[in-house]
Parts: C-alpha cells; sequence; structure tokens
C-alpha cells in the first residue's frame, strides 16, 4: 500500500515536468500579431510588416489608468529576399518571439500584388502557426500604410479592419478561400481591397486642439488577380455586381428610382438572396442563364407617392431587378472585355455540368468565357416596406 | 496459451477502430483526392466494400482453426519450415514495419503541424514506451483502455458537424469526373489501411465468443469505412478538390477553418486529442501482435521478456525504415508499403493459407 501510494505520488509530482521546458512560450514573451502586411520595396526585396499588440493597452482599464498613453500596437517592419528571411531580420527589432497565431489580416502591398500573391500566401499556409482563416486583402498603395493608421472603436487598425470585413458589406475572402480559387481551374482569384484614407481632422470630445488629420483603413472594391499577379481592380460599385454574381450578396441595399416620381429613390435593403448560374453549351455557342433570387425591405423613401399598393409593390421589384441587372451586367462587361478573367466562378459551374467538354475547355476556359453570351434573370421581392405605410403629405391621400 | 485476457466482441470492434482510424483519417484523404479528385468519397466507400472481402476470408481461414492465431495455425498448415517462415514475414515486414510506420507518421505528424522543435525520436520514443507497458500488462488492458478513450471520437463527430457551415455541397460535382478508373485507382490506399484488421487474425483466439468473429470483423471494416468517408468528405466539402488535394493533412487543415461566431474556434487540438490516444492504441496494438507473433514463432512460455527488444526495433524501424523526411514517408507509404501489404499480407498470404487447408483438408468446418 505505502509503495503504492509512494508510486502515485511520484507519478503526481512527475507530471509537473510534463510540460516541460523545451519550445515553452511565456505569454509574456511573445510579440502576438495581429496584423501582417508584405510589400515589395523599390528594390525588389520583400517588406513584412507586422502589428503587435502590446498587452498593456489591452488590459483591464488600461486606457484610464496611470500608465500614460501607451500605443496599443506597435508596427514594426523588416526587408530580406524572402518573407522567413524578412522575419529573421524582424527578430533582430523585436525583443519577443514572433508569434503568428492570432495575426487577424493579411494585406499586400499592391506592387507585391503585382508581381505575384503566391509568394505571400505560401509562407502563411506552410508555416503552421498563421491560421488559414486570416482575411486576406490587397492594398492600394502600401500593406504597411494599412497597419498604421489610427482606428475608431477598435484599439487596433488590425483589428478594426477584421471588423470591417466581418461585417460583409464587401466582397471578402479567407486565405484558405484564395488559396482554393487560385488551386481550381474554373475560377480565377479576387481579394478584397483596402486603402487608407482621410477622415479629416477630429473635432470629437476630448481631441481638443491636438487633432491631426486621421488615418482610417476602408474596404475598398476588389483586386483582380489573374493567375495570382494583381491585373486591376473593380471599384465599389462593380464590387456589388460581382457579390451578386458570385451568389454573396447576403448584406447591403438596392436603391432604385421610386415609381411615380421620377429623381426621387426608393432604398431596399437586402434580406436574402441566391444566385444560380446554368451553363448551357451545344458545341459551338457558350451561354450562362444567371438566375437571381432576391427578398428585400424597403427601408426608406424620398419620394411621395403612396407605395404601400400591390402594384407599387410591383414596379418596385421590376424596377429592383433592372437595378441589379444595370449592376451585374457592367460588372460582367469589364470581367469579360476589359480583364477576360472569370472571376465569378462560371467554369466551376460549367464543370458540373458538361464534365467531358470541361476537359478539354478549361486549359483555354478564360477565352471561352471572355466570348459566352450571359442572360441574367432576377426575381425580386419586396417582403416589407417598415413600419410606415405611406408618407406624411402623400397627395393621394 | 500465451495469452489468458479474453475480451467482448465491442471491445474487438473497438480496437479494430483504432487500428485503423487514427492514422487514417489524417493521412489518406490527400492521397485519395489527388487520384480520384471529387470522387474520392466513392473511392473510400468501394474500399470499404473490398474490406468486408478480405475480413470475411481471413475471419473464415482463423475459423478453421479455433483457439489458434495466424502464427500457430501457419505451422499446422504449411508444415513446421514454411509455416515459421510465413510467420517470420508477417512479423517482420507487417507487424513491425506497418507498426513501425504508424509510430513514424504519428511522431511526424505531431513534429510537422504541431511542435516543429521537438526531435521527432522523442515522439516515437514515448509513444512505443507508453504501449510497451500496456503491451506487457496484456491484450485485455490495451483493450480497456482502449474503450476509455473512443468515446473521444464523439467530440470529433460533434467537430465534423460544426464544420457543415464550411461545406458546399457543389464541391463534389461533377461526379464521374473522369470516369471509373481514377476511383478504381483510389480504392487501393485505403483498401490497404483499412486492411489493416487483419490483424484480427491474431486476437479472435481470445475473443470470449469466437464464433461472433465474422460479424465483429464486418462491422468493424464498416464503422471504419464510415468514419473514413467522413473525414474524406469533411475535407472535400470544405475545401473541394483542387485544394484538398493540396495539403498534407487536409482533415487537420478543415477543421482549422472552422470558426463560429468568432468564438468556437482553433478545434484542432480535438484531432490532435484523438490523434495522440489513438495513435498510441494503434501503435500498442501492432506491437502486442508482433510480440505475441514471435514468443509463437519460438514457442516461449511468455511473452513478456520480448515486449522490450521488439520496442527498440519497431522505434529504431520508424527513424531508419520509412526514408529521413516526411516526403520520403508519403513516397513510401504511397508507393511501396499500399501494394506490397495489400497484396501479400492482406489478400495473398490468406487467400493461399485457405485453399491450401481447403486442399489438405486442415483444420474444422467454417462455420
Amino acid at each position: 500500500m505505502r509503495k503504492k501510494i509512494a508510486i502515485l505520488l511520484l507519478l503526481f509530482f512527475l507530471s509537473g515536468l510534463l510540460g516541460g521546458c523545451w519550445s515553452r512560450s511565456e505569454i509574456g514573451e511573445e510579440a502576438i500579431i495581429l496584423g501582417t502586411g508584405v510589400d515589395l520595396t523599390e528594390d525588389g526585396l520583400i517588406r513584412l510588416s507586422v502589428q503587435i499588440a502590446s498587452p498593456g493597452a489591452f488590459s483591464a482599464g488600461g486606457d484610464t489608468s496611470g500608465g500614460g498613453k501607451e500605443p496599443p500596437a506597435w508596427v514594426v517592419w523588416a526587408e530580406g529576399e524572402t518573407i522567413e528571411d524578412a522575419e529573421r531580420y524582424l527578430a533582430m527589432k523585436v525583443p519577443r518571439r514572433i508569434y503568428w497565431d492570432h495575426s487577424i489580416i493579411l494585406v499586400i502591398g499592391e506592387r507585391m500584388a503585382k508581381r505575384g500573391t503566391e509568394m505571400v500566401s505560401n509562407f502563411f499556409l506552410r508555416t503552421g502557426e498563421p491560421r488559414e482563416n486570416m482575411w486576406l486583402m490587397v492594398a492600394r498603395g502600401e500593406a504597411r500604410d494599412i497597419l498604421q493608421a489610427q482606428p475608431m472603436l477598435a484599439k487596433t487598425s488590425a483589428q478594426a479592419t477584421g471588423f470591417l470585413t466581418r461585417m460583409k458589406t464587401g466582397y471578402i475572402v479567407q486565405i484558405w478561400e484564395y488559396a482554393e480559387m487560385r488551386a481550381s481551374k474554373g475560377v480565377q482569384p479576387v481579394v478584397t481591397g483596402v486603402e487608407v484614407q482621410d477622415f479629416g481632422e477630429g473635432r470629437g470630445p476630448g481631441q481638443g486642439e491636438n487633432s491631426t488629420v486621421q488615418k482610417k483603413v476602408e474596404l475598398s472594391g476588389v483586386a483582380v488577380l489573374k493567375v495570382d499577379k494583381l491585373i486591376g481592380w473593380l471599384d465599389a460599385h462593380e464590387t456589388r455586381g460581382l457579390l451578386w454574381l458570385k451568389g454573396e450578396a447576403k448584406e447591403g441595399a438596392v436603391i432604385v428610382p421610386s415609381p411615380g416620381e421620377p429623381g426621387k429613390e426608393v432604398s431596399i435593403k437586402i434580406r436574402r438572396s441566391h444566385t444560380k448560374i446554368v451553363p448551357e453549351y451545344d458545341g459551338e455557342n457558350l451561354w450562362f442563364n444567371v438566375n437571381i433570387y432576391v427578398e428585400g425591405d424597403m427601408v426608406e423613401q424620398q419620394s411621395r407617392v403612396d407605395l404601400a399598393k400591390p402594384e407599387q409593390i410591383k414596379a418596385l421589384e421590376t424596377a429592383m431587378s433592372e437595378e441589379i441587372k444595370a449592376r451585374t451586367t457592367a460588372t460582367l462587361e469589364k470581367a469579360q472585355t476589359e480583364y477576360g478573367l472569370d472571376i465569378f466562378g462560371f467554369g466551376n459551374a460549367f464543370h458540373r455540368k458538361y464534365r467531358k467538354e470541361w476537359r478539354e475547355m478549361q486549359n483555354h476556359w478564360d477565352e471561352e468565357f471572355s466570348r459566352a453570351g450571359v442572360n441574367i434573370a432576377v426575381e425580386a421581392h419586396v417582403r416589407g416596406i417598415g413600419l410606415l405605410s405611406m408618407p406624411a403629405g402623400s397627395p393621394e391621400k | 496459451m500465451l495469452e489468458h485476457g479474453k475480451i467482448d466482441g465491442k471491445q474487438a470492434i473497438f480496437l479494430m477502430l483504432s487500428v485503423v482510424l487514427p492514422t487514417a483519417i489524417l493521412t489518406i484523404p490527400a492521397g485519395i483526392v489527388r487520384t480520384a479528385r471529387q470522387d474520392a468519397w466513392l473511392s473510400v466507400m468501394a474500399a470499404t466494400l473490398a474490406v468486408l472481402l478480405i475480413a470475411w476470408l481471413v475471419v473464415s481461414l482463423s475459423l478453421r482453426f479455433p483457439g489458434k492465431t495466424l502464427c500457430e495455425y501457419a505451422e499446422e498448415i504449411l508444415g513446421k519450415t514454411l509455416g515459421k517462415i510465413v510467420c517470420l514475414l508477417y512479423i517482420w515486414l507487417f507487424f513491425l514495419y506497418a507498426g513501425s510506420g504508424a509510430v513514424r507518421q504519428f511522431s511526424f505528424f505531431l513534429v510537422t503541424a504541431m511542435m516543429p522543435e521537438t526531435p521527432i525520436e522523442v515522439f516515437s520514443i514515448t509513444v512505443v514506451a507508453v504501449a510497451a507497458y500496456a503491451v506487457r500488462n496484456g491484450l485485455e488492458v490495451l483493450c480497456r483502455f482502449n474503450q476509455l478513450f473512443l468515446p473521444v471520437t464523439g467530440l470529433l463527430a460533434i467537430v465534423f458537424f460544426l464544420s457543415t457551415i464550411e461545406m458546399k455541397p457543389a464541391r463534389l460535382l461533377p461526379v464521374f469526373d473522369a470516369g471509373l478508373l481514377p476511383i478504381v485507382k483510389g480504392t487501393v490506399m485505403p483498401t490497404m489501411l483499412m486492411g489493416e484488421i487483419v490483424l484480427l487474425a491474431m486476437i479472435i483466439p481470445y475473443l470470449n465468443k469466437p464464433e461472433e468473429a465474422q460479424r465483429i470483423a464486418i462491422l468493424s471494416a464498416l464503422f471504419n469505412g464510415f468514419v473514413l468517408t467522413a473525414s474524406t468528405l469533411e475535407a472535400l466539402l470544405i475545401f473541394g478538390p483542387d485544394l484538398a488535394a493540396h495539403w498534407i493533412f487536409p482533415t487537420f487543415n478543415a477543421v482549422r477553418v472552422i470558426s463560429i461566431a468568432n468564438f468556437l474556434e482553433r478545434l484542432e487540438s480535438v484531432i490532435v486529442a484523438f490523434w495522440v490516444l489513438g495513435g498510441f492504441v494503434k501503435v500498442g496494438v501492432f506491437y502486442y501482435v508482433a510480440v505475441l507473433g514471435s514468443a509463437q514463432c519460438l514457442n516461449l512460455k511468455d511473452y513478456r521478456p520480448l515486449v522490450l527488444p521488439v520496442g527498440v526495433i519497431l522505434v529504431s524501424f520508424s527513424s531508419f525504415m520509412h526514408g529521413e523526411n516526411i516526403v520520403d514517408m508519403i513516397y513510401y507509404i504511397s508507393q511501396i508499403q499500399v501494394p506490397f501489404m495489400l497484396i501479400v499480407f492482406e489478400v495473398g498470404i490468406p487467400l493461399l493459407l485457405l485453399i491450401i487447408a481447403l486442399v489438405r483438408g486442415k483444420g474444422g468446418q467454417s462455420s
């Protein structure tokens, strides 16, 4: 019995050693990276910029209690031949171990993206530490500037950008989704665009005299990649069209001219939508029938017409589908004529239906896509009109 | 008899699940997806049918010789010399080679995905040392432990279920993309891995109801097929065939992608827990049959003196017989281990033994 107890005690104390000292990492010795940026410098080197959280600013009451004003994050960068090379130079500047696991965003600078995004994503997918669900974006300009911007409502620009992304107002993509698009032959990758905007001088309470021009991060359209190189952009309007065609327009609004009163607008908020792409191929002609279904609620009306009538709702629905059709057509034309790239995944839809033809066509799919005809049909429904039935002073009363 | 423990049917099924699944769910999907693309799951299902045949073959053979393991009845069928040779072939080239392969995979995954700075020997020595303790205490202990741990698989099911939000069924289309041939090619690898349930031939004598062996083999083959299909689907439905083939451990990455409400994430620890616990049992079973087989081959009264030397062999095999790096390891598995093991040890020899036994009229009637 005594022997048993002795052994149990020994085991119990030995378990204390299980954690070991090998590869141990104390949280106080980690440099926790919140955002990562990769740029190409003038000399053709890769510049890796990281935004490192400074833990003091995150602890409870960190802003108010003493300790002065510790900035919540520190942006530091280093250059190298490869990302790992740059990381090693970075390690000479950062007094802690660089820890990738919490990086929220990965921003690729414009020049780097033109050179190739695969050179960047490879490191982050191959190394186990960065997460596959990091948000991937391409900066208009330098990625470093995105990390250096001062955010509002969030402590660091990386977090702010992460939140912006999660609101799904624009087209957003995680690094593994990019990798999937990159690996697939039936779709060309598109990546969220971001840019730094001046927000003017802050004059809110507490900012007083020492207010300067604030720099904020803003989602700005979509970067279009050919294979993995940046070749152009879609602006915010065209991005809406992209979202409709990709079936990812789950948030946002459609602004349509008000029936019965030209020049005034009505806003319809999207509640749900889905998109179906049906390819048709007869051996010679290739065309796609795109069926978009959308449901929304009217949330705003500028005109004074009484819209709470069945025929007016019908008119609204028609206007809505016209508007969506115009948006998607514009984006589609840009993709087909200007870029000649299938950024919508029509190729994947084609592959699903015509697997034999695809085997031959996948090798020159983008040309086939550029020549393809597309019929867009939108089925729009207005479900709710909010809490008002008709605007005040409606002449038809 | 060397082994005095008895296990019941449920324990045997659980044991067979642990023999196949722990390494298979992580290492297999990438290989099958590379050959069969989005039809990989069909390959796994077809493989399950093939494994049912293997299971039937091995169990029918074993049931002709009640109370005897593969090593014992090989002698009875083929005569002393030939029988011992077959027995040694099984021990060295199958139990020890595949067992050390499991040790290698176990350690390599932990090194590659979790702890890159730790020397790989740390993992292989540790897992073999723990398994040695279980093996020394006999089959019953190994089974009890396995029974205790297997419910962790339930967590795995929850994780797979949680990942359904990232899944898109369209990624499985079109079915039969490149015709039937890639699917057939894709079945080879899962058949070999699930075919490892031929280890039952060493365990059937220790069942408390050996007449249930046929049912046990069929059920474990079906369960294995089901879980393996699920994990292949998991990788395919999340990543699609193009990206799934790019990863080395696609199921692991698929689980890492899960993020629910920005709150429930980083679930890969479940996979790792399954891997560590299951990997230990898998190594343990191979280790056990190698030790037991050697003892029977050498006509020893007790197998325990062999535990230590066999363990040393397992560790050294795992370091020297599977190449120097992970690329070698994957190459060895897909190019050498899979066809060789499948043809020789899982189908060839058992079939030959059965035919010779029938011709020579050895053994009782198969029930």
